[in-house]
């Protein structure tokens, strides 16, 4: 899919930026901070620690970037790393919420594939009444299902998606169907 | 309405609700101008809080923290003490050589702080802001190494 090939510019990205393109790092850092963001705020943390996360993120690739033998999965890495941080941080902090998420996930998934989900790049122009029904929506959630949306719409990837939740591709499918259509569902009401 | 056009309703709603601060991706944005080409990276290899007067490298006061970073052939430990906006750092480079150590800083108070260990590798830093903070050394051989950033 379209999101793959997304997920290899990351990589091309990375390349440039170790050679001292600081747009292409500026782009990676744009096309990213939404996910890293995203993974630290459904640990719980507020902003400024969030904001820690994100920033020790990318200080953390900035470390490696010239030892990068194979800068492949850079999407991926980050999103596992932007986890690890946040865990860190969210157990310094005697919140209690890690893995939350995940364990979800792993509890409904039923072990089918899953097939050409996440995360359509498209934009959509929104009304301003719409997105604040999409809001209320998203709030009336429950909060691991809201999270799960949440990445799944700011995923780059699915390999990101997969690495931000700590799961297989194939196990996020089902929990998904099933948080997308309760949104849907109360949209409609 | 299409799936995909739900995801972006949701990613919009997200963007608006609770956006990524600006600031947060101007640091990420800057981070690139924090490489130190050629330097090898000491990772973050123990993190171990202290009791106040539980023997670190300084007897006594109040060691929080001891930080061991690692690179290949050189050890870096770290006490950290102190609470409020400042810490102190006193520590020392593994074999002892009298590098040139500079403590970088981002955070509230960003900048660099400078100091020479001596002939054993020893050295302190009294009063560092705190923050996200990583120590470079430049080693009297012309190498260089700078330590895994963490916050203080």
């Amino acid at each position: 899919m379209a999101l793959e090939d997304r997920d290899d510019g990351a990589d091309e990205l990375v390349v440039r930026a170790r050679g001292g393109d600081g747009a292409a790092w500026a782009r990676l850092v744009e096309r990213y901070s939404g996910l890293l963001w995203s993974v630290a705020r459904s640990y719980g943390l507020n902003e400024s620690d969030a904001g820690d996360v994100v920033q020790t993120t990318w200080l953390r690739l900035v470390e490696r970037i010239d030892g990068l033998a194979e800068p492949a999965a850079t999407g991926r890495w980050l999103a596992v790393t932007a986890r690890r941080e946040s865990l860190r941080v969210a157990r310094s902090r005697g919140r209690e919420l890690p893995g939350a998420l995940a364990d979800t996930v792993r509890r409904s998934a039923d072990g089918r594939t899953a097939d050409g989900e996440a995360c359509g790049p498209e934009r959509v122009f929104l009304a301003r009444e719409r997105l604040g029904q999409v809001a209320a929506a998203l709030e009336a959630l429950p909060h691991r299902c809201r999270h799960l949306l949440r990445l799944c719409a700011v995923a780059p990837s699915h390999a990101a998606l997969a690495a931000a939740l700590g799961i297989p591709v194939g196990s996020v499918g089902p929990t998904r169907a099933r948080c997308l259509d309760t949104l849907a569902r109360r949209l409609t009401r | 309405m299409t799936e995909d056009e739900l995801f972006a309703q949701v990613r919009a709603a997200f963007h608006a609700l609770d956006p990524v601060p600006g600031e947060v991706l101007a640091a990420g944005r800057s981070a690139l101008g924090l490489r130190v080409p050629g330097a090898g990276v000491a990772g973050l290899v123990r993190d171990r809080a202290r009791r106040p007067g539980g023997g670190g490298l300084r007897g006594g006061g109040t060691a929080l923290r001891a930080l061991t970073f690692a690179a290949p052939g050189r050890v870096v430990e770290a006490d950290v003490s102190g609470s409020g906006r400042y810490r102190e750092i006193a520590g020392r480079i593994v074999p002892g050589v009298p590098a040139l150590v500079r403590v970088r800083l981002l955070g509230t108070a960003p900048g660099e702080l400078t100091d020479r260990a001596d002939e054993a590798g020893q050295f302190a830093f009294p009063r560092v802001p705190e923050g996200l903070f990583s120590l470079y050394f430049q080693l009297p051989d012309g190498t260089s190494i700078v330590t895994s950033w963490i916050r203080l």
